[in-house]
């Protein structure tokens, strides 16, 4: 019996520093770099086709029309739309790796766009003396806001923000930086929700429509809804193809992208 | 006989020694008893602070319609003081009419996220219009300016004890020294109990022959504030006594003062106490106790005698009397100088009037305790001093009120069977008002006497809405188009006629009022007039299950059954869901969610959440807007054209509603800004035998006058069109016309036609 008890012990020492061994030799070998894992499918063409700037009969449909975001059932279970059934879609968010976050990303290929639009950004050049009392207060609160925004205080920027709206239901800024203000916070269907309005009230400002699309890609992206947030960053870069949020997460998309290809 | 003395004297002795003994026993185990309380008070929590809850605050900017009395009546509510000259110090203003200006200076306040010290700001008025903000003590121009939020009430158990508590080091050490002079001179110099003070107290008066000092510590006088009753017994102070010993023994000088200053109780503001050096000079003077002069320290601490009596509030000569008593002990004891002594009986006492806090908008505070509840436990709402900020505007809150409980009256006189019908079933009213842009409720009365009956009817009582429900009819017909192919417009003409829906093998067959019928009448001219059979005609079509559906969308949240009676409001809802989702009409089609409470912050000024006001696009703006077009004709020309007559001319939208029995009035109606629900009715479901336009559009139209006086007059504006796209563009597929899909109905709704004859 000791015998065999003294062989077996021996045995299972002998097993243990063959898996040790083992480890060792294999933790020394070259190893590939890792890949996310990569949907047969990818949401980003490499190359894609270049689209032509919208027509203004298309501007005035909204959303776009190939955009499947807001259906009546969405609405009605105050769900968030849920999106066409392939795999990209329900790939989780994949947060940039530290390499990529600190190589500068090359530029996408471009389609054929309009030309940049001039910087429209500023509220305060929005105040002209034709402007009521209420638009100017209402611009004024949200230029606040967006100070706030820019200094990384989202959660104070919204006092001002929601003031804003509440002196001016019509401004589309105030809707829009509330949109930004709760994507910083990371509450992404609710900026979703506040760029519908930011958009219903803005008209044909096609610079300020471009900000919308850009952040709704970015919430989409957010979302983990890679070919909403696509389309989205497209149709942005078509109104304005000067918008740089849209342009670099189009390019960060397919840089992300690209190994997968090859 | 030697024996028999003996044996007394030794059942004396034993008797002595049993009753030692037990007197032995029985004091320790007392002065266990009490040290256990002592430690326990001083250990454990001292004192439950109630919630205190505030309106919202008041925002100001250039450009804003300004009722000065208004200003001025908000300031005084404010706590603020009226000066003849430029404001000096925080809590003053001045008034100038004739340059137009109102000088400020502002209070310190503790928003959420942010302390604000005050300023001196002025305000350049022209007429009723703000036309220049600046702060006084830079001369920068300001574009806004916000007031900070009045204190509607606090959540408190029993009493309302406002209280701040304040570390000693905080309180100026002139104000301890003054405190110290009139109550405890002896302070550092006895253990708790002061035989010197109690001897010369019994001296002072036995030769006034009257009581004019008492004996008492400071010390005993916490233990007797914080542990005992008020009653002059031997009984409370010998324990009074032993517990001041203990408490002088377990703890420090320090901590027992600093105890003292912030349990001392030192007036009344109303049904709120005022508890505390901080609060009081807050209370008094609008200060914080670093601010304060000899002058005032000597008043406060003056005061802690009988607060009440010698009140400056209550009498100016009584208070400067004592105040001037303290000012000569504090000389006496060299605690301030000659000059400080002369300086300090010069100041004046600032003539103010007391505004009590009484809570004025009982049904709102119900609403937003539930609210609460969901979060807090009712120990934290009345124990740990929270600080909860709404959306209530008091001011639209007391026109609330008063249109309804004046409205009622007026029924009630040009009708004499709505007249108390029982003890239980009084003529009841319902009304709130919020902004549709946010949600935010501004104001909620639920019913007409809170002390009679605290149900509350905004959102406790669920009643048929009568014809306020077609709207959703409307809606769902301009977005869906009919089964039978009809494309909706305003402009459609519907047919008016009795007709039978069967439906699962049933019947269902709707009648005009007064069993009236049209003919063939505009789709426009059937939601004015809220003809009963056109209607059921359109739902029918269009699909009562749409209606439903739609009707959830905007914000019914009780359950709807889905039978053709909908279409006329048979089924039961609140109020608040109601102004809910017409404030979705209000809002160009956005989905607001009700908001009362929207921050909370604890003692600390720390913030323990913020209701975001949140926003769904739930309805597409341009079917939203031509809703809105259609619906003001109810105003201008339909069955709430009385609301003209009655004097309320702004641009609105709004719909009648009455029940087929006559139970139930409602009227809901809004303008860009505003939206108010009035329901009209008894609790007990007797007939009211009035309709909506009638009963609630008058109270709803008193209200909407007061509440938008000092408002900018706004249109509806639809959305801005996209460049290219005409007016009136309906797509292909606009049948869907919600959000995602093309809007079918034109995105303004043309004037109603010359020629149209129905």
């Amino acid at each position: 019996m000791s015998f065999v008890g003294n062989s077996g012990s021996f045995a299972v020492k002998l097993l243990l520093a063959g898996i040790v061994l083992a480890a060792g030799l294999f933790s020394c070998a070259p190893q590939r770099p890792y890949r996310a894992p990569v949907p047969p499918k990818r949401s980003v063409p490499p190359t894609p086709a270049p689209l032509p700037p919208p027509s203004p009969a298309e501007l005035g449909r909204r959303p776009l029309p190939q955009d499947p975001r807001i259906r009546e059932q969405d609405i009605r279970s105050k769900a968030p739309a849920t999106a066409p059934a392939t795999k990209e879609t329900r790939e989780p968010l994949k947060q940039p790796s530290v390499r990529e976050s600190r190589t500068p990303v090359e530029p996408a290929p471009q389609p054929a766009l309009a030309p940049p639009l001039p910087d429209d950004s500023s509220l305060l050049a929005k105040i002209t003396p034709g402007v009521s009392p209420q638009r100017a207060a209402s611009l004024r609160l949200t230029e606040e806001g967006k100070r706030l925004l820019d200094g990384g205080e989202p959660a104070k920027a919204l006092t001002p923000l929601e003031r804003s709206i509440a002196i001016d239901s019509t401004n589309p800024y105030g809707h829009f930086y509330l949109a930004k203000a709760q994507h910083r916070l990371g509450r992404y269907q609710d900026s979703l929700n506040f760029l519908d309005v930011a958009e219903s009230r803005l008209g044909g400002e096609l610079f300020w429509l471009a900000e919308v699309h850009a952040l709704r890609g970015e919430n989409f992206r957010a979302l983990g809804q890679l070919q909403r947030a696509e389309v989205s960053y497209d149709y942005a870069l078509r109104l304005n193809s000067g918008n740089r949020t849209a342009a670099e997460a189009l390019a960060r998309m397919q840089s992300d992208a690209q190994p997968a290809s090859r | 006989m030697k024996r028999a003395k003996l044996r007394v004297f030794s059942i004396s002795l034993i008797v002595l020694l049993v009753v030692t003994t037990s007197g032995l026993v029985f004091g320790a185990w007392f002065i266990k008893k009490w040290e256990q309380q002592v430690t326990e008070k001083f250990d454990g929590q001292k004192w439950r602070i109630p919630s205190r809850i505030y309106s919202d605050s008041y925002l100001l900017y250039v450009g804003i319609n300004l009722k000065r009395e208004d200003l001025l009546e908000k300031l005084r509510r404010l706590g603020y003081y009226s000066v003849q000259t430029t404001p000096k110090s925080k809590g003053e203003y001045r008034f100038a009419p004739a340059e137009g200006l109102i000088d400020i200076w502002l209070h310190d306040f503790d928003y959420p996220n942010e302390k604000v010290k005050g300023y001196p700001v002025r305000i350049s008025l022209e007429s009723a219009v703000v036309t220049r903000i600046e702060n006084a003590a830079t001369g920068k121009e300001m574009f806004s300016l916000e007031l900070e939020p009045e204190l509607v009430t606090g959540l408190y158990e029993r009493i309302w004890q406002e209280r701040r508590v304040v570390k000693l080091a905080e309180v100026p050490p002139l104000l301890v020294k003054a405190v110290l002079a009139v109550e405890d001179e002896r302070f550092y110099n006895h253990h708790g109990v002061d035989p010197i003070g109690i001897l010369r107290a019994m001296w002072v008066n036995l030769r006034s022959l009257s009581f004019q000092q008492g004996g008492s510590t400071l010390t005993q006088q916490l233990m007797k504030n914080f542990l005992l009753t008020d009653e002059r017994t031997l009984a409370r102070k010998i324990p009074e006594a032993v517990m001041a010993l203990i408490a002088e023994r377990k703890y420090s000088k320090d901590v027992i003062l600093e105890n003292y200053l912030n349990e001392i109780y030192l007036g009344q503001r109303g049904s709120q106490g005022i508890f505390g050096v901080w609060e009081a000079s807050q209370f008094y003077f609008s200060k914080p106790l670093a601010d304060l002069t000899v002058g005032e320290s000597a008043l406060l601490a003056g005061l802690i005698r009988a607060p009440n009596r010698l009140s400056p509030y209550r009498s100016a000569e009584a208070a400067t009397k004592r105040r001037d008593t303290v000012l000569a002990k504090m000389l006496e004891g060299n605690i301030i100088s000659r000059k400080q002594y002369d300086a300090a009986v010069r100041e004046k006492l600032p003539q103010r009037s007391l505004v009590k806090v009484t809570n004025e908008a009982p049904f709102y505070v119900d609403y937003l305790r539930r609210e609460l509840e969901q979060v807090y436990s009712n120990d934290v709402l009345t124990e740990e001093g929270l600080r909860i900020f709404t959306s209530l505007d008091l001011q639209l809150q007391r026109m609330a009120e008063r249109a309804l409980t004046e409205g009622l009256k007026k029924l009630e006189a040009t009708h004499a069977a709505l007249r108390k019908k029982s003890a239980a079933d009084s003529l009841e009213a319902a009304i709130i008002a919020l902004r549709p842009q946010t949600g935010e409720i501004k104001a909620m009365v639920g019913g007409r006497n809170y002390q009679k009956s605290q149900f509350n009817r905004v959102f406790q009582a669920k009643r048929q809405p009568g014809s306020i429900f077609k709207p959703f009819v409307y809606l769902a017909a301009l977005m869906y188009g009919g089964q039978s192919g009809i494309q909706y417009t305003p402009d459609t003409v519907i047919d008016d006629s009795q007709f039978i829906w069967s439906y699962e093998g049933q019947e269902w067959q709707p009648s005009n009022y007064n069993n009236e019928y049209f003919g063939a009448v505009t789709f426009r001219r059937a939601l004015e007039s809220s003809l009963n059979s056109a209607t059921g005609r359109v739902a029918q079509d269009v699909g009562i299950r749409r209606v439903r559906d739609l009707a959830h969308r905007m914000g019914i949240q009780s359950p709807l059954p889905a039978v053709p009676s909908l279409s006329l409001g048979s089924a039961e809802v609140t109020p608040l869901e109601v102004a809910v989702a017409f404030s979705t009409l209000a809002n160009n089609g956005v989905r607001t969610r009700p908001l009362a409470v929207k921050q909370v912050m604890d003692q600390s000024a720390k913030v323990l959440e913020k209701r975001d006001v949140r926003v769904e696009q739930v309805v597409a703006p341009q079917l939203a807007n031509a809703m809105n077009q259609l619906l003001k004709g109810v105003l201008d020309h339909g069955t709430a054209a009385s609301a003209r007559r009655l004097g309320f001319t702004r641009p609105a939208a709004g719909k009648t509603g009455t029940t087929n029995d006559y139970k139930d009035a409602w009227f809901v109606g809004y303008t860009p800004d505003l939206l108010a629900v009035v329901w009209v009715g008894f609790d007990g479901q007797s007939k009211l035998n009035l309709s909506g336009s009638e009963a609630a559009l008058p109270i709803w139209a008193e209200f909407m006058k007061a509440a938008t006086a000092n408002m900018a007059a706004t249109d509806f504006v639809g959305p801005p069109m996209p460049p290219g796209e005409s007016e009136g563009k309906c797509g292909p597929a606009g049948r869907e016309g919600e959000v995602g899909g093309e809007p079918c109905a034109p995105a303004t709704v043309p004037a109603r036609a010359p020629a149209e004859t129905l």
